[in-house]
């Protein structure tokens, strides 16, 4: 047999066993999280390049060497689970390297960090003062993750004291034309409704080339027809701004009528759009 | 515009108004979105009970602007 059946079969024979080892070990092999993952991921890689392009070396025993390197990674990460002194052993703890805005000189020696290079790492989150940071950890993986003091920390509704509507996630029930029926379960909608919705917009199925549904119902296309503009949902918006013009309409009937009862009444329901209004605002804004 | 025709024109968005919560409260999937769109969209249908009457009075009142 020629040198490149050899190369060939192997390839496929190795790509694939690749392939279900790092099925086997899931995505945490991917993102290479502790040391074993880290190590398996080279020494696999390397073994099989090995083993592929070297015609002279057996394949059995490289095929073997990847078997028990992914064997003994699949059992440190059972084990890992079962126990959480092992992780902390095998996967290593973060390091505190700031702690109330000082840096920790002696934690960091430890990780044989530099200033430098601790500095780089917090300029890569945004962060160019040193004091704004709360509290930060050098991660196992190396990486650095740090929280900032609560007057640094960008503003949120929470902190505006402002009631937020709950939101689910998008569901996408149109791709390249055709309807997702089981995102579009899961929004509690069948065809009909999304029929009607696209004939609302004045698009054709067909056209469309990504839809999503929002947690209000609301349908966002886009279209392969870039020329044609899709009109903006505004439905939540626009009801809104109604009831701010009824609630004024009726205040003014109130003061314009001479009539004391009906006075009354129209102030009294004014008042009760008002509540509606506030009641309304955190899910018919944004 | 006489004061008959306002209020009937105010009665009618309230109307949109209604309809418009109702189907937000049945096309919402947050449940707490549903149950505020329906609470208010009850709240209006008072209010609008409330016009429909007015609308009523004024009509007596004014029977030459009658179903204008």
């Amino acid at each position: 047999m020629p040198g490149w059946v050899f190369i060939i079969t192997r390839s496929l024979i190795f790509l694939l066993l690749l392939f279900i080892t790092t099925k086997i070990l899931g995505k945490k092999q991917i993102s290479e999280l502790s040391f074993f993952e880290y190590v398996a991921g080279i020494t696999i890689g390397s073994i099989a390049g090995e083993v592929v392009t070297g015609l002279e070396s057996n394949l059995y025993h490289g095929a073997l060497a990847i078997i028990v390197f992914g064997f003994i990674t699949f059992l440190v990460n059972f084990l890992s689970i079962k126990s959480k002194k092992f992780s902390d052993f095998v996967e290593g703890k973060g390091t505190v390297v700031i702690k109330d805005g000082k840096i920790l000189e002696n934690n960091l020696k430890k990780e044989k960090y530099t200033i430098d290079e601790l500095s780089a790492l917090l300029r890569a989150k945004d962060i160019f003062q040193f004091t704004d940071v709360e509290f930060a950890v050098l991660e196992p993986r190396g990486n650095l993750s740090a929280l900032l003091k609560k007057e640094n920390r960008p503003l949120t509704p929470k902190d505006l004291q402002m009631k937020m509507g709950k939101e689910r996630e998008p569901q996408t029930v149109i791709m390249d034309g055709n309807i997702m029926d089981e995102p579009l379960r899961c929004a509690g909608k069948g065809r009909g409704w999304l029929y009607t919705e696209l004939e609302k917009l004045g698009v054709t199925l067909d056209n469309v080339f990504l839809g999503q549904v929002d947690s209000y119902g609301g349908v966002t296309v886009d279209l392969y027809d870039d020329k044609i503009q899709v009109p903006e949902a505004a439905q939540r918006p626009l009801l809104m701004a109604t009831l701010k013009k009824t609630q004024a309409d009726l205040e003014i009937f109130s003061l314009e009528t001479e009539c004391d009862k009906s006075k009354a009444m129209y102030m009294k329901n004014a008042v009760i759009l008002q509540e509606a209004i506030e009641k309304l605002t955190p899910f018919l804004i944004g | 515009m006489t004061v008959a025709s306002n209020v009937m024109q105010c009665l009618s968005t309230i109307k949109g108004i209604e309809a418009q919560l109702s189907s937000l409260a049945l096309n919402s999937l947050e449940e707490e979105a549903k149950a505020v769109f329906h609470e208010t969209a009850l709240t209006i249908a008072n209010v609008k009970k409330d016009l429909q009457y007015r609308v009523l009075e004024l009509e007596r009142q004014e029977p030459q602007y009658k179903g204008s």
